[in-house]
Parts: C-alpha cells; structure tokens; sequence
C-alpha cells in the first residue's frame, strides 16, 4: 500500500506549517484579496476572486514545467507565486473530490476565449491533486510534440511511427522532477527489451526505465510508451490515483507541421508520442481524472476566432474526447480586476502616477476588456 | 477638389480637435465669456482631422511617442511601440528584483518607475553646447553654438538609439540594449554620457572660433 501522505520535500512541509497558522505579529495585516489558505484543498467560494500563495520550494517540485512563461517571469520579479482563485478552478475541485474513483476516469475540458487563465486553471488543479498525493502525468504543451521538431528518427518498435528522442526525453526529465516518490514504488509487469542487449526486468522500479530512456536518447520515445502504458495497467488497483493534465489537447486530433524525408507530411498517429497520449487520454480506466485544455494560441491551422471544442477539437477529436465534462472560463468578473489590480498595485508592478487613479483604472478596465492576458501585458509597460 | 487629410493644406477656417476629457466635462455655468464663444464657435466650423499620435490616455507621454517615432524603421509603428513597452517593462522588472533584494534602508533610493528613468536619463544625456560647421575664406571651422531644447532632445534620443544600434553585439533583443542604456544614462555613466562629454570638451577646445557665430 503506497503511503497517501504529501508527495513534498520536507522542507516545503515545514514552509506548510508556517504559513497557515497566524500571520507574525510584526508584519501589516495582508489585504483583502489575499488568502493566508495554500492548501487548495480547503478553497471555497468564499475564497473566490483571491490569490493565494504557492511556497517557492513547492513550485519547483510540483510545476519544472507548465506554468505559463510570463507567470514564471512574474514569479522571478516578485519573489512570490501568487494564483488566482476562481470560479472554473473551484468547480472542477469540486468535482474532483466527489468523484467516484471505482467507475472509469472522467474527462473534463477546459475551453474559453484567447488568454482568459485555462492554463492556470490547469496548474491549480495539478497543485491540488499533488497536494493530495496522486500521480500527476503533466503534459505541458502538447502543441510542442507536433511542431517545430528538428529530429524524426524512425521507431525500432513500430516501422511506421515516427520517435522524437528530444521532445521524449525533456518530458522525462521533467516527470521525474515532479514524481520521485511514485517512480520508485512503481514496479513493472513485463520485461522490456531496448535493442538487442539492454532490458529492463520484470519487478524492477519505474525509475529504471526512465533513466534508461534518458540514457539513451534514442529509445525515450519508447520509455514515455511504457512507462505510460504501466501507469494505466496499475491505476485501477487503486494503490495511487492518477491525474492526467494535458495543455493544449486538440494537438493530438490536428494536423502536424512536421515532415518526412521524402516531404510528404506527417499525421499525429504517425508519432508515437502522440499515439501513448491518445491511448491515455480514452476512459477505459478507472482510479482517476483527466483534465484537459483546448488552447488555439499554439494550434497549427486553426483560425484565430476558434475556441469552443467542437472548432478546435475538430470532428476526429470530439467523437474521441466525448463524453467530456466542458468547464468554461470567462474573462474577470469586476472582484476578479479589482483584486488583480490591487495584487498589482501593492506589489509596486504598476509604477505610473496615473495608474494609481480612479481615471487609469476605468481605462485599464476599458482597454483590456477584463481580459487577463490583455491585463497583464497592458500593466508590464506602465 | 482636396479631401481634407492631415498631411494636405487645411482651409484656414478648419480648428484643432479638443482631446482632453476635463474641458468636456465642465458645466455650463462655470465657464467663462471666451470659453462660451470657443464652444458656439467648434458647433459652427469644421474640425481637422486629429493625428494619429494625438491620444486621450491618461498613459500618453509626448517624449515617450517622439521616442518610439525616432525608433521606427518604414512606418512600422506596431513593432516601435511595441519595442519601447517591452524595454519599459524590462527596466521596470530589473529595478524591483534590485528593490525586493536590498535592505530596507537602500529600498528608498532605487528608482523602479521606468518613466522617471527614462526622463531623467535623456536630462543627463542632453548637451548643452553644440558645434556647428561654419566656412570662412575657404576653411571650414567646427563653432560652438548654442542649442534649442528641441535640437538638444533630439541629439540625446538619436545617440541613444545609434549607440544601441551600432555598438552593440548582433543578437541581443532591443528591449534589453535599450534598457542597459537608460539604466546607465541614468546613473551617469555609459558611452552616451562619454560622448556627451567629449562634445563639450571639443566645443571648449574651439573657444577661440566662438566669433565666427553671426546668430
């Protein structure tokens, strides 16, 4: 039976231990939209439209990849993880903690227009899930396995597939980053041959296989497979529980950039990554969730305008995904800005003596349309 | 028959456009004579068309879109002004990491609003002496000359936009040259400062020609 206790470093528990108890004495009474609450366990709606924060040692653990570029920036320069609770995050953390784990996993979606927070809705409920001490397999951005690949090599396993050994071997690194504890309580259940002379026993830890594929480059494509497809096969024994959280789902089901030798153009089940991530993402398993973005920003050939999942997941994806629970997310309500523009505010991000006005925060407002992307690269400048 | 555009000759009777939120806001009684007969006057005539750099944002500021104009390559005034917000937020992002890690007692004097540095730092590069090539009996003379404001701000933005141009290596991005630059023209230091200086040694240097001036 595998310990259900905190996946963390027992330095971030102690940080833990700290922060929820009374704030010191001797700093100035935190403000209205901050919440003292970093167990997202313990969100309710009485949290919503406040930031909460993230220990800096439980960010390195949880998220070495997955959280936006310009919130890692923003982390940089405030010395602080702060995330915004709200509405979509606490439905879905709703859902997940009454879901019952005997019937086979349930697939949410979650969709809305351009730059309005699915990928952080995503990371709030992967540090819920890592809170709670489940397997979180994080696919960044699956956007990244279908372009921009420099290396094809031909899979060994299967002579029509196609292996990515940089793209393979990145996520590897990162999965074991974030899963150290799982990784060596895991045992396989069939011996793996890579090549003619290397194999991986029957009982040993999953760690094996993962250092095998970051060893040998050439074969990561086909450790991700496995280790994968030995995930899924032990899930339902219920000794873990299992959170898939892919970014940018509708990559699987597109088309690709990407180019065989003799040109002609690649399709996604071509790749063997993509091919695993399809087999994941199926409900025929029980013992877990699967929870997904659309996201158009990194899409290959879709139109700008395109962010409900029948546009996006096209006709192949849908019939694949469906049944899915969709979970929209609007841009922010006015507690949602207010509370943002006061976290900007007394974080000294908004230095221009305008921008302090009642008149800078209507045209703020005005010119990002409440708009969370649109806020924030609006506010870098002033 | 012209149609009225900016850039075409206007009909002497066309007026200004009114931009700013607080003259619209002003009731009636509070004005005074000459402000009524403005208004009876805007209701009758035709107004010009307003440029394209005239903005009612609390956020605009002349010298920052005289900047981003003197930046611009072939009208690409996107990619300028994009340019320059990504350099004001570059400087700003490098000041609060310098703020959030002194001391308490060193916080008060770090400057973390980019426009007060960037103001401060064109101040410090302005020259306040220029020469100018003056040719008497066949010899061209270098003369130091007084200069306009307008002539002084223009020769800080155009060295500093040369020097990070020309002086830097191929790859660095424009934000992060520019800022360099604003951060060390701010503290007084950095080539643009230097060249400032050498300006005015040679202008001292050419005392002697001061007379050959008419103007």
């Amino acid at each position: 039976q595998l310990d259900r206790g905190c996946a963390l470093h027992t330095a971030a528990r102690d940080g833990l231990s700290s922060v929820s108890s009374q704030d010191v004495p001797a700093e100035r009474p935190r403000a209205v939209f901050h919440t003292s609450e970093s167990d997202p366990a313990k969100h309710t709606e009485q949290h919503e439209g406040r930031l909460y924060n993230i220990p800096l040692e439980e960010v390195k653990a949880v998220f070495p990849h997955g959280l936006p570029h310009r919130f890692q920036q923003q982390i940089q320069t405030f010395n602080e993880a702060r995330v915004m609770v709200r509405k979509p995050a606490l439905e879905l953390l709703a859902y997940l903690k009454g879901s019952n784990f005997a019937h086979p996993a349930v697939r949410y979606v979650i969709y809305g227009e351009r730059g309005t927070g699915k990928t952080m809705t995503l990371c709030h409920v992967v540090h819920y899930c890592s809170r709670q001490g489940w397997l979180v397999l994080h696919i960044p951005d699956a956007h990244l396995w279908v372009k921009n690949c420099k290396e094809l090599l031909q899979s060994s396993y299967n002579k029509n597939r196609l292996d990515q050994p940089l793209q393979a071997s990145v996520w590897l690194k990162n999965f074991k980053a974030s899963n150290e504890r799982f990784l060596q309580e895991i045992k396989t259940q069939k011996k793996y041959m890579w090549g003619k002379r290397e194999s991986t026993e029957e009982g040993r830890p999953l760690r094996e296989v993962v250092e095998q594929g970051l060893a040998r480059v050439r074969s990561a494509s086909d450790a991700v497979g496995v280790v994968l497809r030995e995930i899924k096969q032990q899930s339902h024994r219920g000794s873990f529980r299992l959170l898939v959280a892919v970014d940018g789902v509708n990559a699987l089901w597109g088309r690709t950039t990407l180019r065989k030798e003799d040109k002609s153009p690649v399709s996604p089940e071509e790749l063997t990554l993509v091919h695993n991530l399809r087999k994941m993402v199926r409900n025929d398993w029980t013992g877990g969730a699967i929870v997904t973005t659309l996201s158009q920003t990194g899409s290959l050939f879709k139109p700008s305008s395109a962010y409900t999942p029948q546009e996006l997941l096209g006709k192949e994806g849908f019939d694949a995904l469906d049944p899915f629970v969709p979970i929209p997310v609007p841009n922010y309500s006015p507690r949602e800005f207010e509370s943002c523009y006061g976290y900007y505010l007394e974080r000294k991000w908004l230095q221009h003596e305008k921008a302090h006005t009642e008149d800078g925060k209507a045209e703020l407002q005005f010119l990002s349309g409440s708009n969370p992307r649109q806020l924030d690269r609006l506010a870098g400048p002033l | 028959r012209i149609m009225p555009v900016r850039w075409s000759r206007y009909n002497p009777s066309y007026l200004e456009p009114e931009v700013k939120k607080e003259s619209y806001q002003k009731p009636l009684e509070e004005l005074t004579e000459e402000e009524r007969e403005q208004m009876e006057l805007k209701a009758v005539r035709p107004i010009k068309a307003a440029p394209p750099t005239l903005s009612s944002s609390v956020f605009s500021d002349p010298m920052i879109s005289k900047f981003t104009n003197m930046m611009m390559k072939s009208g690409n005034k996107v990619l300028a002004r994009s340019l320059m917000s990504q350099t004001l937020e570059t400087i700003k992002r490098k000041q609060l990491e310098k703020y959030h890690k002194a001391p308490e007692n060193e916080k008060v004097t770090i400057e973390c609003n980019p426009y007060v540095i960037f103001h401060q730092a064109l101040k410090n590069c302005q020259p306040i002496i220029g020469l100018s090539n003056i040719t008497k009996g066949g010899k061209t003379y270098q003369v130091p000359v007084p200069l306009t404001d307008n002539r002084k701000r223009f020769l800080a933005m155009k060295w500093l936009i040369t020097e990070c141009r020309e002086h830097k290596h191929r790859r660095t991005m424009m934000p992060e040259k520019l800022s360099q630059e604003l951060l060390l023209a701010f503290n007084n230091e950095g080539p643009v400062i230097k060249k400032k200086h050498v300006l005015h040694k040679m202008a001292e240097a050419n005392r002697a020609y001061a007379h050959f001036r008419w103007w």
